[in-house]
């Protein structure tokens, strides 16, 4: 017998209570890491490193308001602005409502540009892009997309609009892969589809994306910008793109905060569980610990015996817990992430798992760590006493 | 049966107990269990603790074990001074030098008999083989071998109190100590119980110190040594 199998063999003495306390740390860490990974994950959309120095230029009361295509040029001649692209939620859907994804009519011609990271432009050629900007019913979509579509280059896919009342059918002339998995479930086509087939579109535009030289020219030219078009029929609201996409990341409330609660709430409640179970493990064995300790064992060894076992526990129900986590991300990505592309970059990171195997350890450590010392100073005598 | 006082038949003590004083505190009130102990226990001796309930036999027995520590006087046991020993270092003497038996046997549950018996070994540094070879001579002498692989559960009293015994042996112990090794066995279990500890004693010249309520039981030892009141009262040879 080796030390392990007598770990193993005390902690299989109830394997009904040892298998209900893996199952709820299964749960718990398998709860922590999720909730922390959707934190993770919104965090990353806020925090986009490729939107450092972009902008997104809408209507100072909302994006339904529209503004005129002509302030494109205003923004262009602004010494800090490399690319101006205009950019237009079209909302349709393929085939059946509920397989919906993100649909975009932009501006051609500024589009890889301005999003040159997302499109990962290194592997687009110029006749790819050629062939995209000649076809003006053409679309580009991103790889993940085609492929939950079933749809290559020269597939025609028709759109049904929700939002405007056309329904264009556009035919793929580029299928493009992106560094982040979000970035390729997305589809843009011509603005001038929307423009020519929704009259009240013409000259109009919901949002301009801008991508200056620098980060460090984004608040003079968003002070500039807005100043210029202030008490005017159309003004503006210029913020950067990780402050644009914070605003639909609020109308979730405070997720921050709820999320951080409820993992609170957690790690006490399983530590409370965890410690309650092995002080009642590690009491029941009272006689058996001052036999051991009768025997020659240290009272050192004994607490490292029972430190062992609990460390093992929480160990197997966090790491239990992280894989099924896992698995339930892959799941979270494949049913979400097209209609809510940064789904499609829910994982659970290494940071994750660490912290939760620690917290789990740590948990294991806390809660074995009390009893088993208290078991471990009490007289051998009256251990031995004990009703075992 | 020999009633002469405190003679144990002479020879190199293995237990040599020097005014030794027990106390227990109830708050602010002491509760003396044993007073004045002098005793030289000599090797390969089998003694049979006895006398009523409370005066301090068991005690004394932990003392001797090196599971208790007297409040007052000295204890030579095994050729060392107990009191000098911390607890780390008592810990590995007892590993070295004493081997329990219990009146429950107290076997690990979820152990087989072979692992149960070889739980002291994994203290010695002992090989897997060296291991293997030592757990299953004792099984041999105590005659189990044929149930090593048998759990707690699915042995007699019996046969549990006999592992508890090759358990006890199994690092080859200078001294047994057993407090009531009978006390939950029926009588045919209680007297092979019995015979094993007395050829452990005639055979292999382990020195047994024994707590019993059971004249029968005592009856096995070679001195009984009676305890009034915390005190030594008398000890008597075993006349057979």
């Amino acid at each position: 017998m080796r030390w392990m199998a007598l770990i193993w063999k005390s902690l299989m003495r109830s394997k009904r209570r040892t298998l209900l306390i893996v199952g709820s740390l299964i749960l718990s860490v398998f709860t922590v890491a999720v909730l922390q990974s959707l934190l993770t994950t919104l965090d990353a959309v806020t925090n986009n490193p490729n939107s450092s120095n972009r902008l997104v230029v809408r209507h100072k009361s909302g994006l339904t308001q529209m503004l005129p295509r002509s302030y494109e040029a205003y923004l262009r001649q602004q010494s800090e602005v490399e690319t101006v692209c205009a950019l237009q939620w079209f909302g349709g859907y393929y085939q059946d409502p509920r397989n919906f994804f993100a649909n975009f009519a932009s501006d051609e011609t500024t589009l890889f540009q301005t999003f040159r990271e997302e499109f990962g432009v290194a592997g687009i050629t110029e006749a790819q892009i050629k062939e995209y900007l000649r076809d003006g019913a053409g679309c580009i979509v991103g790889e993940s997309l085609a492929q939950k579509n079933g749809w290559k280059v020269g597939d025609v896919v028709p759109l049904t609009g929700t939002i405007f009342p056309i329904n264009p059918r556009l035919t793929i002339r580029l299928i493009y892969k992106s560094p982040k998995p979000s970035d390729e479930n997305v589809l843009h086509f011509h603005y001038k589809v929307l423009e020519e087939g929704v009259p009240r579109m013409k000259g109009l535009v919901g949002s301009f994306w801008v991508r200056t030289h620098r980060p460090e020219d984004i608040p003079r030219f968003i002070e500039r910008v807005d100043r210029h078009y202030a008490n005017s029929a159309y003004e503006t609201l210029t913020e950067t793109e990780n402050a644009f996409n914070l605003s639909f990341v609020k109308m979730l409330g405070n997720i921050g905060a709820i999320i951080q609660g409820i993992t609170a709430a957690v790690v006490v409640a399983i530590l409370i569980v965890t410690g309650n179970t092995m002080a009642t493990a590690i009491r029941e064995r009272t006689t058996e610990i001052a036999v051991f300790r009768a025997m020659g064992f240290s009272a050192g060894r004994v607490l490292a015996l029972l430190l062992s076992e609990g460390v093992l526990l929480v160990g197997a129900g966090g790491g239990l817990g992280v894989l099924l986590a896992n698995l339930a991300a892959g799941g979270v990505r494949e049913s979400l992430g097209v209609a809510m592309p940064f789904f499609a970059d829910f994982a659970i990171l290494p940071d994750t798992v660490l912290a939760c195997m620690a917290g789990a350890l740590g948990i294991g450590v806390l809660a074995t760590f009390v009893p088993a010392y208290a078991a471990t100073r009490r007289p051998i005598t009256d251990g031995l006493k004990a009703i075992g | 049966m020999n009633a002469d006082r405190f003679d144990l038949g002479g020879g190199e003590p293995i237990i040599t107990l020097r005014d030794v004083a027990k106390s227990y505190w109830r708050e602010a009130l002491e509760i003396p269990v044993l007073q004045g102990i002098d005793l030289e226990i000599p090797r390969g001796a089998y003694i049979a603790l006895m006398g009523p309930s409370g005066s301090g036999k068991t005690t004394l027995l932990n003392l001797v074990a090196g599971i208790d520590r007297p409040t007052g006087g000295s204890l030579e046991v095994c050729g060392h001074e107990l009191n000098a020993l911390d607890d780390d270092q008592l810990a590995a003497w007892r590993n070295a030098h004493v081997g329990f038996i219990f009146q429950n046997y107290n076997l690990v549950p979820v152990l087989n008999a072979f692992e149960n018996v070889e739980l002291p070994l994994l203290l010695t540094g002992a090989g897997r083989g060296e291991r293997r070879d030592r757990v299953e001579e004792a099984l041999a002498l105590v005659n189990l071998t044929d149930r090593m692989w048998n759990y707690p559960r699915q042995l007699s009293g019996g046969q549990e109190q006999r592992v508890a015994i090759a358990r006890a042996i199994v690092t080859d112990p200078d001294l047994l100590v057993a407090d009531e090794p009978t006390g939950a066995l029926d009588a045919k279990n209680a007297e092979e119980v019995l015979a094993l500890m007395a050829r452990l004693n005639s055979e292999y010249q382990k020195t047994i110190v024994m707590v019993t309520h059971d004249p029968k039981a005592a009856h096995h030892a070679r001195h009984q040594i009676h305890l009034e009141k915390g005190v030594l009262d008398k000890a008597v040879e075993v006349n057979r």
